[in-house]
């Protein structure tokens, strides 16, 4: 009698031996390895693989899985709001697979946390950020009543409900891919990127759900995310939820003019920028228009002073004094709100602190004095917090109700990011988000390009340029 | 290791030309000592103070900027700051801030200087503080703890092989090629090899022997998932004294180049390499054979043994008999699951001894590797089962069972 057919985890990929010949063709992305000399398959195939041999009733031994059901129970009943009962359904009616895009605030991580009660399998959630790791951690012990696992910012615990950061999750999937029965994307647009959509490929997870606000992607990778998650199942906007779920809001664009002597900088740093992709031939619109600025800047004196002049353009535009004297006019107007100031950079980010006595949250802001901050922004200890792009993803404030966008990327979604930070519903709450733009820069032409993304169209955004 | 704004290479019809420097230039080695002295003269200064002489030296000499910033970033990987939180200033402004909040909340200001006097009124009976000081311990404030000095021509060295390195963080496989040199630094690259989590195959070709190297999911993606490894794995080609590699790399605008490089690019081993070092295994190893008997001698694996099939491999360890009789062993580790379902299935047909396989209890506890073992003929005559390290106990009867 012929031995079954073997399954094995190795390394973020199954190791498949004694496979019946007619079966080689029918088992997806099989590949003969004459390095092992076995067959293999990436990870993510495990689920379409055991499928298929159990459509074909084919017997085989299975010693990649290393999870059984786990029976999780909440701490206390949870009533979903009729738009998340709607994106359960259709999470599994997808097939217990897909990708999930509410607005933020929304309630995203009220779902996950119901499907894993349901699915009863043990949950891998992967974050983007270390405070969104912390967040997840807070919230699943609070409604499991059980240890949670980390994994990533010098943490190294695996239980059976664990969050990890995808950076980590890439270094480490290969080795603990098969302990997990359920995977969760948080902020899932991330993982189609070239590194961290390993994080999906190495794990055998059959069960797979994204959590986004914005599944689409410049890059149009949006359709790997799809492939290695399943589809999206369910999507509502923020203005169908605007005023119902989410709290109302304005934005509100103020168009800020620069003092005389940093419009003289400003223009003369640009031409001596402009000038130097002209003679280079650099455009700056392609992909890789980027990459050669940064190596034709490096070469030569001249480049290094284009170099120069780039950053002092840059800099001008994101924190000019007159955008200063805005955000002191604005923190004043709106003295017992709850305000997050953002910026495009740590600089800008650090001079507005210093000079308003803020606190600034960063990617250099220690464990310690992050979590300080955070918490003392949620429970009004601090009324403002100056942050550079670190609370664009995730990290719950439901207390924040003003957002200045002092400088920023330009991107649609950034925006949107930003806006969803200061949407969760609360009683009686009308946010408001402030863009400050500099005139004839070219943050006002970005701003201009933005503005016909959906969170513009809302009734209740009124976007105004002063 | 430098990033790819760092690199410097040509690329001409499809080959990717890193354009190294000359260890030997004066000019250079020169600027190199500047920059050396710099760092070790910086210790207990700020990394900005630092960074702000560095600037000085690559801005007022002769050369390509990009260079002189490349020898900077490898400094700095040598350099290490004093990243300890400072309690007393996140103390401090714990209370500044509540203070400055419940101001902000409370009360409206006729402008910002009002608002900054009340301010400094409050920490008044603090030490004085302005606003620069407030985040004073950003990374730009952290002081330099140690810096690992070296040698101007070293660091030159030190460049090239990151150049090298570079570009291979943009690979996703690699070839060498390289004589049965039999010597200590061929067992070394084999460590590296199997330390860095890498798969490979080896073919002999032409008198010399073929290895390629990748990783598991190379097999199904063009990834540079194991950049870092390979880019890691190249220390160990240095110490080779005859090498051919070849990579193909792929930047991100998915246009692919060749890598051809070997020995005579002049880049000398940056990393140490003990020779003359017995490694304490084999000292362990050698000790308890000689308890034993005195029958077998045992030294470090130093040359390739050749496989059924076309495939080769490169022991741990060789021993020779007084007889004359020699055979080699390989240890097999918890991480070498797939190196030893691949030994196993190469062995399946052998009937002699080619190879005595010794297994990790650890790895031995894995179901798939406990039910290959057991149904492989070739293990239970040719292989053993260990804790730690080999005993010989388990290893003996083997070893005698060849004479």
């Amino acid at each position: 009698m012929s031995s079954p057919l073997k399954i094995n985890f190795d390394k973020g990929t199954l190791i498949l031996q004694d496979v019946p010949e007619a079966f080689l063709t029918q088992l997806p992305d099989l590949r003969w390895d004459e390095r092992t000399l076995t067959f293999r398959a990436p990870a993510y195939r495990y689920r379409d693989i055991v499928s298929q041999l159990r459509a074909h009733d084919l017997s085989y031994q299975d010693t990649a899985r290393q999870f059984t059901p786990e029976p999780f129970t909440l701490q206390k009943e949870m009533s979903p709001h009729f738009y998340q009962t709607e994106a359960i359904d259709a999470w599994h009616a997808n097939g217990k697979r897909g990708v999930v895009s509410l607005p933020t605030g929304a309630g995203k991580t009220f779902i996950a946390i119901l499907l894993i009660s349901d699915i009863q399998r043990p949950t891998l959630v992967h974050v983007p950020t270390i405070d969104l790791m912390h967040q997840w951690h807070t919230v699943l012990t609070e409604h499991f009543g059980q240890k949670i696992g980390l994994y990533g910012g010098g943490h190294h615990e695996l239980q059976d409900i664990t969050v990890t950061t995808y950076q980590s999750a890439v270094m480490h999937a290969p080795h603990y891919g098969n302990r997990f029965g359920f995977a969760i994307f948080d902020e899932c647009h991330h993982l189609p990127g070239e590194q961290y959509q390993y994080a999906a490929i190495s794990s055998i997870a059959p069960f797979r759900l994204g959590l986004t606000a914005t599944p689409e992607r410049v890059d149009g990778k949006e359709s790997r995310l799809y492939s290695l998650v399943g589809e999206c199942c369910y999507e509502a906007k923020v203005q169908e939820l605007s005023g119902k779920m989410l709290s109302k809001y304005r934005v509100m664009t103020i168009a800020v003019e620069m003092e005389d002597t940093e419009r003289v900088r400003y223009e003369e740093a640009r031409r001596t920028y402009l000038d130097f992709l002209k003679q280079e031939k650099i455009n700056m619109g392609t992909r890789r228009g980027w990459h050669l600025f940064l190596w034709k800047t490096s070469q030569t004196e001249e480049g290094r002073e284009a170099f120069k002049a780039y950053l002092t353009q840059k800099q001008l535009s994101f924190s000019s004094t007159t955008k200063q004297e805005w955000v002191w006019k604005l923190i004043q107007r709106h003295s017992g709100d709850r305000i997050i100031i953002f910026t495009q950079d740590n600089d800008t980010a650090y001079q507005l602190g210093e000079r308003f006595f803020l606190p600034v949250l960063t990617h250099q802001t220690k464990p310690k004095e992050r979590k300080d901050f955070l918490n003392g922004f949620r429970d009004g200890t601090y009324s403002i917090l100056v942050t550079s792009k670190v609370l664009n993803e995730g990290v719950d404030v439901p207390e924040a109700n003003v957002a200045i966008i002092v400088s920023g990327s330009g991107s649609v979604r950034e925006h949107v990011q930003r806006l969803g930070r200061i949407l969760r519903k609360r009683e009686g709450k009308q946010a408001v988000l402030y863009e400050l733009i500099s005139k004839q820069t070219s943050e006002h032409f970005v701003n201009k390009r933005r503005r016909q993304h959906d969170a513009y169209q809302s009734s209740n955004a009124a976007p105004s340029v002063k | 290791m430098l990033t790819k704004d760092l690199l410097q290479y040509k690329i001409r019809k499809g080959q990717i030309l890193p354009q190294l420097v000359n260890p030997a230039n004066n000019q250079l080695l020169a600027i190199a000592e500047q920059l050396i002295a710099i760092f070790e003269a910086s210790i207990n200064t700020p990394r900005a103070t630092l960074l702000e002489t560095s600037k000085q030296t690559i801005d007022s000499t002769p050369g390509a900027p990009i260079i002189k910033r490349g020898l900077e970033k490898l400094l700095l990987d040598r350099t290490e700051f004093d990243t300890a939180p400072n309690e007393e200033l996140i103390a401090f402004r714990q209370k500044l801030f509540t203070e400055t909040s419940r101001l902000l909340s409370q009360e409206q200001f006729e402008d910002y200087t009002d608002y900054r006097h009340k301010v400094s009124q409050i920490v008044a009976d603090e030490s004085p503080i302005e606003g620069a000081e407030l985040y004073a311990d950003l990374p730009s404030y952290q002081p330099i703890v140690t810096f690992q000095t070296l040698s101007s021509e070293r660091l030159l060295h030190r460049y090239n092989a990151a150049q090298v390195q570079g570009l291979l963080l943009h690979c996703n496989t690699l070839t060498l090629r390289l004589a049965d040199s039999m010597t200590a630094e061929l067992r070394q690259l084999f460590k590296y090899l199997r330390f860095n989590q890498l798969l490979s195959t080896i073919r002999k070709a032409e008198e010399l022997y073929q290895i390629t190297v990748d990783g598991p999911l190379n097999l199904f993606y063009k990834t540079k998932r194991y950049g870092m490894n390979l880019a890691n794995f190249f220390i160990a080609v240095l110490h080779q004294p005859k090498w051919e590699l070849a990579a193909e790399i792929q930047f991100r605008n998915k246009q692919r180049y060749q890598l051809s490089l070997d020995e005579s690019c002049g880049i000398k081993p940056i990393s140490q390499q003990f020779l003359a070092y017995i490694p304490e295994d084999i000292q362990l190893f050698q000790t308890m054979l000689q308890n034993k008997t005195d029958d077998w001698q045992i030294r470090p694996g130093s040359q390739f043994i050749p496989l059924p099939g076309d495939f080769y491999c490169f022991p741990d360890y060789q021993l020779v008999h007084n007889s004359g009789v020699e055979t080699a062993i390989e240890l097999f580790h918890p991480w070498h699951q797939g190196h030893l379902i691949a030994r196993l299935n190469t062995l399946a047909e052998q009937r002699d001894v080619s190879l005595i396989l010794g297994v990790s209890k650890e790895l031995e506890k894995k179901p798939l590797i406990a039910e290959a073992l057991e149904a492989s003929a070739y293990f239970s005559q040719f292989g053993f089962i260990f804790r730690d390290v080999p005993t010989m106990r388990s290893l003996l009867p083997i070893l005698n069972s060849l004479v």
